[in-house]
C-alpha cells in the first residue's frame, strides 16, 4: 500500500514537471500552419522543420558551445573559490563567520537591472565586451553567495574529529581540504554546481549586455534573436528550448550517479 | 573524486592566468587605422526576420561601391524595449562599439536630448526630405536640427474577413459604430467569433492602439507643447475602447494581454472578423496553408463621425552615434540604407515598408504587396506619437492609465485626470 | 620559500581571498556605486547629475507607485516561496529512496528549472493564451488568466513554483542525502514511524539546509524581473508590477539613474530586513 502511493506520488511529481515540458515538445513538432490550432491537442503529422530551422537559421552550434564554456567556467570557478571560503569558515575557524556570510549574503540582494549599467562600464573599460571570460567571471561571481552558503552547511556537518584525523596525520589544512573536505561535501558540490551551470546556462540579462556577436553569444541571447520585429516563430522557440536543456539533462544524469555511488561506497560517516 | 576537485583547482588557476592574457589579448580599443587602410563600421539593428541573404548582399554591395569602408553587422533582439535597454547602457558608458543604428521612432527626440546622436541636419539634404512621408519627418527632429533618417514606416491598419463581409452584405467600416455594429451583426450569425480584435496588454502597442481611438475621436495627449489628456473627445475614445471588451462583447477580454502576434494567430486562424494591427500581417495571411488565404482586406482604420482617421506612426530610423569613430563613413552608410535602392531591396526581401513616399509607385513592390495605394494613403497620414524627449517615460505613465481604463479597473474620466497630471509633472522638467 | 608559502596556505585568509576579489569587482563596486547613484538627482536627458541627499528616498515613500509594486512583490514572494518549499520538500522526501529510474526521476524534475527564464516565460505564456492556450482548453474553463487584473499575479506565481521548485527539490535532497542512514535505522528499531522520522530526524537535521533555501529563495523572488516581465511586462494596470520592474521601467524607460538607483536600493533594504528576521527566527528555533 505505501509502496503505491510512493509511486503514485512519483508519477504525480513527473507528471507536473513534464507537462508544460511536454506541451513544448509537441508544439516544436506541429506544423506552421497548425501551431495556434486547439482543438486537436495533436498535431495531423509531425515535422522537424523547427528544429532544422533553428540550427539551419542561426549559428547555434557555436552558441550552444559558447555557452558550454561560459557555464563550465563559472560552476569550476564559483565551486572552487565557494569552497575554499566554506573550508575557511567551517574548519578553520576564520574570525567574524557571521560577518563575512552576511557581507556575501548582502551582495546578491541587489537587482541585476540596476548593477547591470556599473558593471558595463567595468567590462567596456576592461576591454573584455564580448568576451566570453567577462561572462565568466560575472556568473562566477554571482553564484558565489550561494556557493559558499550551501557549501559552508555541509562542511559544517561533516564531523570535526575526521578533520583533526587528518591535521594529525601530517596533512596540512590545504591537503586535508582536498583529500577529506571535498570527498565529504559530494553531495553539496553536485547539487551547488548543478545549480550554478544552470544558472549562468540561463541568464539572459548580463549576456545581453555584455555580448555583441556570436563571437561570445550565449543560448538565451541566441533564443531572443530568433523573433523579427513583429514576427515570432513558436515553433523554432519551442524547439530551441528543448534542444538547449538536453546537455543539462545529460549534466544531471552525469552527476547523479556519482552521489549515490560515493555515499554508498563506505561513507565514512558517524 | 580527490582527483577531480584537485584538477578543478588547477582548472581554475589556469582560468585566472587565461583570464590576465585575454585582458591583454582582447582588448578592444582599436587604434585608428592607418591611412589607406579600410575603415570598419558597426551597423548595430533590431533582428530582422527572413533569408539574411538579401541584407547580406546589399551590404556587399555597399562596400564595393565604397572601397575604403567596410560595414560589421550586429543584431539585436527585435524587441524594442530591450534594444532601449541596450542602448541605453552602452551609450551612457559612451561605448565606441557600434557606429550606426536603427532607433524606434520614439527615441530619436530622446537619445538626440541625452546627447547620444550626431547631427545629421547637413548629411539628410533639404533636397531628398521631400521624398519622405511627413510623419518619420517630424519624429526625427529635436530643437530644429535633424538627428537620424527615416528607414521603414509603420502604421496602424484595420484588417477585415472580406468574404464575411460580402456574404453578410456589409461595406468596410468607416466608422467605429460601424464597426461595433457589424462585428455584432456577425458574430450573432458565425457563432464561435471574435468581434474585434487589438493590442491591450499594458505595453507600447496599447499607446498605439489607443492613440488611433483619440486622435479620430479629436482628441490629443500633447498639443502645441500642452498636455490635453484630460477632454471630453479622450473620455470618449477611451471609453469606446474599454465598452469593445466590457459592455459590448465586441473584442474578447483577451485583448487585455494581447501584443501583435498573438492578436495576428487568432485573426489568421479565421476566429475573427476585423483586426487592428500593422501592415506587416498581410503577406503571413498569404502563405499557402493560410486559413485566411484571399479573404483578407485592408482598409483604414475607423474614425469617430465628424472626425479623421488615424494611424500612428512607428518604424525604425537611423542614426550615428556621437561616440563613434568614424562619423563621416556611418553618415555615408546611413544614406545609402536609406536611398531607393536600398529601401526597395529591404521591401521586397522583408517586407519592411519604405519610408520613401516615391517607391509607392514602383511596379515591382506593388507586385509584391498590392495594397500600396491604401498603405501609402495611410503612411500619408500616419502620425507621431509625442516627440518629446520625455515621450518613454511619459508612455510608462499613459501604459498604467490606458491598461487600467482597458481592464475595466478605472473609469475613463479618472484615468485621464490622473494621467494629465503626471504628464504635465514630467514635461515640466 | 615553499616553506612560506605553505604556512600562507595554512591561513583562513588565503581561502578567503580569491572569493573576496571576486565579489569585490563583480559585485561589491557596483553595488556601491548604485548607493552613490541613489543621493544623485541624475536623468540622462535632463543635465548633469547632482546631489541631492535623501531626496530620491523622500520621493519614494511618496510614490504610491513603490507601495503597489512592493506589495506585489511582497504578495509574490510570499505565495511562491511558501508553495516552492513545500512542493520541493515533498520531491526531495520522495526522490530520496533508490528505486529503479532513479535517475532519470531527477532528470525529470530538474527540467523546469533548467528551461531559460525568459523561454519558460514564453511558453507558459503561450499555455495561458486565453484563445489557444492549452491550459484553459484542459481546465474546459474560459479564464483570462493573463490579463485579468484578479488572476494575473497568480498565474505569475504559478510559473514561478512550477520553475523554481526544483532548486529547493535538488537542495534539500542532497541535504536529505547527506544524513546517515543509520539514524534512521536505529530511530525505526525504537519504533518510530514515518512521521515521527520526519519530525525528529529528517526536519531537524534539514532544518539549517531549509534555512539557506529560503533565505536564496526569497532574494530571488523578490528580485524577480525577467519571468513576469516576459509574461505580462507588468500589466495589467500595474497588478504585477514588481519592485524590480517599476525599477526596470524608471531606469530604462525613464532613463532617471537616480531615482531607479534608490529603487534597487530599497529592494535591497527589504530583503535585507526579512533576511534579518529569517536568521532571528532561526536563531530562536535552535534556541
Amino acid at each position: 500500500m505505501k509502496r503505491l502511493g510512493f509511486y503514485a506520488g512519483l508519477i504525480l511529481v513527473a507528471g507536473y514537471c513534464l507537462a508544460p515540458v511536454l506541451w513544448q515538445l509537441i508544439t516544436s513538432l506541429r506544423p506552421a500552419p497548425e501551431l495556434t490550432a486547439l482543438p486537436p491537442l495533436l498535431p495531423s503529422r509531425v515535422t522537424a522543420e523547427h528544429y532544422a530551422a533553428v540550427f539551419a537559421g542561426h549559428p547555434f552550434g557555436r552558441i550552444i558551445l559558447n555557452s558550454l564554456i561560459v557555464s563550465a567556467g563559472a560552476t569550476l570557478i564559483a565551486l572552487g573559490f565557494g569552497s575554499a571560503t566554506a573550508f575557511a569558515l567551517a574548519k578553520l575557524r576564520a574570525k567574524g563567520q557571521a560577518v563575512i556570510l552576511g557581507i556575501v549574503l548582502a551582495t546578491s540582494m541587489f537587482p541585476p537591472i540596476a548593477t547591470v549599467s556599473p558593471l558595463y562600464i567595468v567590462v567596456n573599460a576592461l576591454g573584455l565586451r564580448d568576451t566570453l571570460i567577462a561572462l565568466v567571471i560575472v556568473y562566477a561571481g554571482l553564484a558565489l553567495p550561494l556557493a559558499v552558503w550551501v557549501l559552508t552547511n555541509f562542511m559544517r556537518q561533516v564531523p570535526d574529529e575526521l578533520y583533526a584525523a587528518a591535521r594529525v596525520d601530517g596533512a596540512t589544512p590545504l591537503q586535508a581540504f582536498y583529500r577529506v573536505m571535498l570527498p565529504l561535501s559530494a553531495p553539496g558540490l553536485v547539487a551547488t554546481g548543478l545549480l550554478v551551470f544552470i544558472l549562468s546556462w540561463n541568464e539572459f540579462l548580463y549576456a545581453l549586455t555584455f555580448t555583441a556577436t556570436t563571437r561570445s553569444r550565449t543560448i538565451p541571447v541566441g533564443i531572443a534573436l530568433f523573433p523579427g520585429l513583429h514576427e515570432i516563430p513558436w515553433g523554432e522557440i519551442a524547439a530551441a528550448s528543448l534542444v538547449v536543456t538536453l546537455p543539462i539533462v545529460l549534466l544531471v544524469l552525469l552527476f547523479q550517479r556519482r552521489i549515490v555511488e560515493g555515499l554508498t561506497a563506505g561513507a565514512v560517516k558517524g | 573524486m580527490a582527483c577531480t576537485k584537485l584538477t578543478s583547482m588547477r582548472v581554475s588557476r589556469l582560468l585566472l592566468s587565461a583570464l590576465a592574457l585575454t585582458v591583454a589579448a582582447c582588448s578592444d580599443k582599436s587604434a585608428s587605422p592607418a591611412p589607406g587602410e579600410p575603415v570598419t563600421i558597426v551597423f548595430k539593428h533590431g533582428k530582422l526576420f527572413g533569408d539574411p541573404r538579401a541584407f547580406d548582399a546589399l551590404i556587399k554591395r555597399f562596400e564595393d561601391n565604397h572601397t575604403g569602408i567596410r560595414v560589421r553587422t550586429e543584431s539585436l533582439p527585435a524587441s524594442s524595449d530591450e534594444q532601449h535597454q541596450f542602448y541605453v547602457i552602452n551609450l551612457r558608458a559612451a561605448s565606441a562599439d557600434f557606429d550606426v543604428m536603427a532607433l524606434d521612432v520614439i527615441w530619436v527626440a530622446e537619445f538626440a536630448r541625452a546627447g547620444w546622436l550626431n547631427d545629421l541636419t547637413e548629411t539628410f539634404v533639404p533636397a531628398d526630405r521631400k521624398n519622405f512621408f511627413k510623419g518619420p519627418l517630424a519624429a526625427i527632429r529635436y530643437q530644429d536640427r535633424t538627428y537620424a533618417i527615416p528607414w521603414f514606416i509603420d502604421a496602424g491598419v484595420l484588417y477585415y474577413r472580406k468574404d464575411l463581409l460580402a456574404k453578410y452584405e456589409f461595406e468596410p467600416p468607416r466608422t467605429w459604430e460601424e464597426l461595433s455594429n457589424i462585428a455584432a451583426a456577425i458574430k450573432q450569425r458565425e457563432p464561435g467569433m471574435y468581434g474585434f480584435v487589438w493590442q491591450g496588454k499594458q505595453y507600447e502597442g496599447l499607446i498605439c492602439n489607443a492613440l488611433e481611438y483619440i486622435w479620430s475621436a479629436g482628441g490629443d495627449a500633447v498639443r502645441d507643447g500642452r498636455v490635453v489628456l484630460d477632454s471630453p473627445e479622450n473620455r470618449r475614445a477611451l471609453g469606446f475602447m474599454r465598452a469593445l471588451v466590457h459592455e459590448r462583447g465586441i473584442s474578447p477580454e483577451l485583448v487585455t494581454t494581447a501584443t501583435e502576434e498573438p492578436s495576428r494567430r487568432i485573426f489568421g486562424s479565421g476566429k475573427a472578423v476585423f483586426m487592428r494591427n500593422w501592415p506587416y500581417a498581410w503577406t503571413l495571411f498569404e502563405q499557402p496553408n493560410s486559413p485566411v488565404k484571399g479573404k483578407v482586406g485592408i482598409t483604414a482604420l475607423p474614425h469617430f463621425s465628424g472626425h479623421d482617421s488615424a494611424a500612428t506612426l512607428g518604424g525604425w530610423q537611423l542614426g550615428v552615434s556621437k561616440y563613434s569613430r568614424h562619423p563621416k563613413e556611418a553618415a555615408v552608410f546611413a544614406q545609402f540604407m536609406t536611398s531607393a535602392e536600398a529601401l526597395k531591396a529591404l521591401a521586397l526581401a522583408y517586407g519592411l515598408n519604405p519610408s520613401r513616399r516615391t517607391l509607392y509607385d514602383d511596379p515591382d513592390l506593388i507586385a509584391a504587396q498590392p495594397h500600396m495605394a491604401q498603405l501609402r494613403a495611410t503612411f500619408e497620414h500616419a502620425r507621431p506619437r509625442p516627440v518629446t524627449p520625455q515621450y518613454v517615460r511619459v508612455s510608462q505613465v499613459l501604459q498604467s492609465e490606458f491598461s487600467a481604463v482597458v481592464a475595466g479597473l478605472k473609469p475613463p474620466e479618472d484615468a485621464l485626470a490622473s494621467a494629465q497630471h503626471q504628464v504635465e509633472a514630467i514635461l515640466k522638467r | 620559500m615553499i616553506m612560506s608559502l605553505r604556512a600562507l596556505a595554512a591561513k583562513p585568509a588565503a581561502f578567503l581571498a580569491p572569493a573576496a576579489v571576486m565579489l569585490a569587482a563583480v559585485t561589491v563596486y557596483p553595488i556601491l556605486y548604485v548607493l552613490w547613484l541613489s543621493l544623485q538627482r541624475h536623468s540622462l536627458i535632463a543635465g548633469p547629475a547632482s546631489f541631492v541627499g535623501f531626496d530620491n528616498f523622500a520621493r519614494l515613500i511618496g510614490d504610491g507607485r513603490f507601495w503597489n509594486a512592493l506589495a506585489n512583490t511582497v504578495y509574490f514572494t510570499a505565495l511562491s516561496v511558501a508553495g516552492e518549499l513545500m512542493l520541493g520538500l515533498v520531491i526531495a522526501l520522495l526522490l530520496a529512496h533508490a528505486f529503479r529510474g532513479y535517475g532519470t526521476m531527477r532528470a525529470i524534475t530538474l527540467l523546469p528549472w533548467a528551461i531559460p527564464t525568459v523561454v519558460a516565460a514564453r511558453m507558459w505564456e503561450w499555455m495561458y493564451n486565453g484563445d489557444f492556450g492549452v491550459i484553459n482548453y484542459l481546465l474546459g474553463t474560459d479564464v483570462n488568466w493573463l490579463g485579468s487584473p484578479v488572476w494575473a499575479i497568480h498565474a505569475a506565481i504559478a510559473m514561478d513554483i512550477w520553475k523554481s521548485t526544483p532548486f529547493v527539490a535538488l537542495l534539500l535532497l542532497a541535504g536529505r542525502l547527506a544524513i546517515a542512514t543509520d539514524l534512521y535505522q536505529a530511530a525505526r528499531l525504537d519504533g518510530a514511524g514515518p512521521w515521527a522520522l520526519f519530525r525528529y530526524v529528517t526536519l531537524p537535521l534539514l532544518r539549517p539546509l531549509i534555512f539557506i533555501v529560503l533565505i536564496f529563495r526569497t532574494i530571488d523572488a523578490f528580485r524577480v524581473f525577467d519571468a513576469i516581465y516576459v509574461l505580462t511586462g507588468g500589466g495589467p494596470a500595474n497588478t504585477t508590477e514588481t519592485v524590480s520592474i517599476y525599477a526596470y521601467k524608471v531606469l530604462f524607460q525613464g532613463l532617471e539613474f537616480g531615482y531607479g538607483s534608490a529603487l534597487a536600493a530599497a529592494v535591497f533594504v527589504c530583503v535585507a530586513a526579512i533576511t534579518a528576521v529569517y536568521v532571528w527566527l532561526l536563531r530562536r528555533s535552535l534556541a
